[in-house]
């Protein structure tokens, strides 16, 4: 018996130092091209036509905003608002614009019940009517479907960067993702106890650190093993890349949870690159409140755990390096990593306080003769790829922000991170369950809706 | 399913799958290998401790003997300072090979033609590692030499174990990743 609890502990002491040394080490490898990146040339905005598809769902009291933004920022663009049957006044927004008489606004009309069951649906409608409206002598690789947030603000040279030589300048580049910043960082709620104002707005600033440190630097390392992914907000792609994975049904976005992830998977495994910029940006609220973080990471997890079925087709594409392929099985294990790792972890625990309990004195020798440090080393290297951020996030982001504080930021990013252990628990138990409804991630502003995918 | 790229040159369909019988054998050869280091973790670890012997008597030590079936190795044996190493499940590189050899299996299964690739990566890996933890037996053993047996214990068990054991990992997983997924 003993000696079986030996071997349990040899092996999860070992498991647990492996995760954590490739973690270590990848942070590592992908946070010094970040720090060394600089922004890259800008090419020509007016050598292509852009189409900024906006999904909509009771989006009333943002969408007209959205869309003043966006035309008064981007003249030369067309903006299409797809209403998937709001219940609310979005339509009318919408058509007011429209009443308005300019040319350059589009409202894509979606009706129960053949609405209401999922961004990637509403996204291929918005696709196939936006080849309608082109007609047949259009050129698909000049034209480019920018897919943005009810909310989200594209910065004004966000055409400009893309348009560059080594982005959609080049014809072999299929889409691109630009870097997701917070909009509300810094700012907080109004109308809350201090208690919540305090922690939504450290909630919100490590979305923000999140998003400008840890996921550009993965993005960027992407770049080298040819994987770059797509997020849902600020992502670019041509329309001819869309085009050659629509299949005869016209659907390029399918049908999983993570349908942003999906595209760049289907678009990579049929042979196109993809990019990421970090020298624009688009804007997007950061949630103020845990429980609709939560939601909305278990989201994230559950689909990512659903791109799982892609692996084959992944591992299959003449298209990808075996690097490439190896980095997204890395990706898409991280939940599944992450639901190994809380059942692993807490054994070498268990197994000592259980010691501790049954000859304290002992276990108290064995600390202080030096199993402190053992705790110290491993502890350093559990906190150090989380912490680390925080300072980078203030050499990157925000030089304003005192030494201090941006440890501050590393250590709050590293609970934050903790976080990802409940949300995988919850995205297994949904897969389980067989459950792909979804309540939409609400605004700060909003109430709950759902969604069926 | 119907795909084009007039973007990109492509070479047939990008879906190509192969049915390779070899590769499933080694798949399956891994596989037994990991489960052969749990089931068989003692004798793994009497071939450790052996290895350590044989290399603390060629590089200097007098009194050195193993005793395989403790899985120890005592040097200094006929000195005022005897000292017995026992490796133990803790202690040993079956472990951190164990990982390795899974997902060399499951690069093989879904990759079959990197076969040759993923077993030269993971024969230098676990070579690597194996060679981190005798590397670690080794300074354990030089530090109790020089600073005796208290502090070079404390010291060479605790904190610079850990560290060769954590910078010898990751030397191990980078050796292994560049050299699976070279092109």
């Amino acid at each position: 018996m003993t000696s079986s609890l030996d071997v349990l502990l040899g092996f999860t002491q070992a498991l647990a130092l492996t995760m954590s040394v490739a973690f270590v080490t990848y942070v590592l490898l992908i946070v010094v091209p970040y720090l060394r990146h600089r922004p890259g040339p800008v090419g020509r905005s007016t050598s292509f036509e852009w189409h900024f598809v906006v999904p909509c769902r009771d989006e009333g009291a943002v969408i007209g905003d959205t869309i003043a933004y966006l035309r008064m920022n981007f003249p030369i663009a067309h903006v299409w608002v797809v209403d998937d049957d709001s219940d609310d006044g979005t339509v009318d927004v919408v058509q007011a614009w429209l009443d308005g008489g300019d040319t350059h606004i589009h409202l894509v009309r979606r009706f129960r019940p053949q609405a209401r069951t999922g961004k990637g649906d509403a996204l291929n409608d918005a696709y196939r009517t936006v080849k309608l409206w082109m007609g047949r002598h259009s050129d698909p690789d000049r034209a480019i479907v920018v897919v943005v947030d009810a909310d989200g603000r594209p910065a004004a040279n966000c055409l400009e960067v893309c348009a560059a030589d080594h982005l959609f300048g080049d014809p072999s580049l299929g889409a691109v993702q630009v870097d997701v910043r917070m909009i509300n960082t810094g700012v907080r709620q109004t109308g809350v106890p201090w208690w919540r104002k305090t922690f939504g707005s450290a909630l919100v600033r490590m979305q923000d650190l999140e998003f400008r440190t840890a996921i550009a630097a993965i993005q960027m390392s992407r770049g080298v093993t040819g994987t770059i992914s797509m997020g849902g907000n600020g992502q670019f792609t041509r329309l001819s890349a869309l085009d050659s994975i629509a299949g005869t049904t016209g659907r390029p976005w399918r049908g999983s949870l993570l349908e942003d992830f999906e595209l760049g998977v289907h678009l990579l495994t049929a042979g196109w690159r993809t990019g990421f910029s970090t020298d624009t940006h688009v804007h997007q609220e950061g949630l103020y409140d845990l429980g609709r973080f939560l939601a909305q990471r278990t989201r994230w997890g559950q689909g990512t755990m659903q791109c799982m079925r892609h692996l084959r087709r992944i591992w299959d594409s003449e298209h990808l390096t075996t690097l490439g392929a190896a980095e997204m099985l890395y990706y898409l294990a991280q939940p599944w990593m992450q639901l190994l790792g809380s059942l692993v972890y807490p054994i070498p625990v268990l197994l000592l306080a259980h010691r501790a309990v049954v000859s304290p004195a002992e276990v108290w020798t064995w600390f202080t003769d030096g199993a402190w440090i053992l705790f110290t080393v491993y502890g350093a290297f559990g906190l150090l790829p989380f912490l680390l951020w925080g300072p980078v996030y203030r050499a990157r982001c925000a030089p304003e922000t005192s030494l201090l504080r941006s440890l501050a930021y590393g250590f709050g990013y590293a609970l934050y991170i903790y976080t990802f252990y409940i949300t995988s628990w919850r995205a297994l138990t949904r897969l389980l369950r067989g459950d792909n409804t979804w309540t939409k991630t609400r605004r700060n502003t909003d109430r709950g809706l759902t969604v069926h995918s | 399913m119907a795909e084009r790229n007039p973007g990109v040159a492509l070479a047939g369909s990008p879906l190509v799958r192969h049915s390779d019988l070899p590769s499933r054998v080694v798949v399956l050869a891994l596989l037994g290998a990991s489960a052969a280091l749990v089931v068989a973790n003692q004798a793994y670890r009497e071939a450790e401790v052996s290895l350590a012997g044989f290399l603390l008597g060629a590089i200097g030590p007098d009194g050195v003997a193993v005793v395989a079936e403790r899985q120890t190795v005592y040097f200094g044996l006929g000195s005022d300072t005897p000292l017995g190493l026992r490796m133990t499940p803790e202690c040993t590189s079956a472990f951190l090979v164990l990982p390795l050899l899974v997902i060399g299996a499951a690069m093989i299964a879904l990759r079959p033609r990197i076969t040759r690739r993923v077993l030269v990566a993971l024969g230098a890996a676990a070579v690597a590692v194996v060679v981190v933890n005798q590397f670690r037996v080794l300074t354990l053993v030089g530090l109790v030499e020089w600073l005796g047996v208290d502090t070079g214990y404390h010291w060479g068990h605790t904190l610079l174990g850990s560290m060769v054991s954590v910078f010898g990992g990751a030397a191990a997983l980078v050796l292994f990743v560049r050299l699976a997924t070279r092109r």
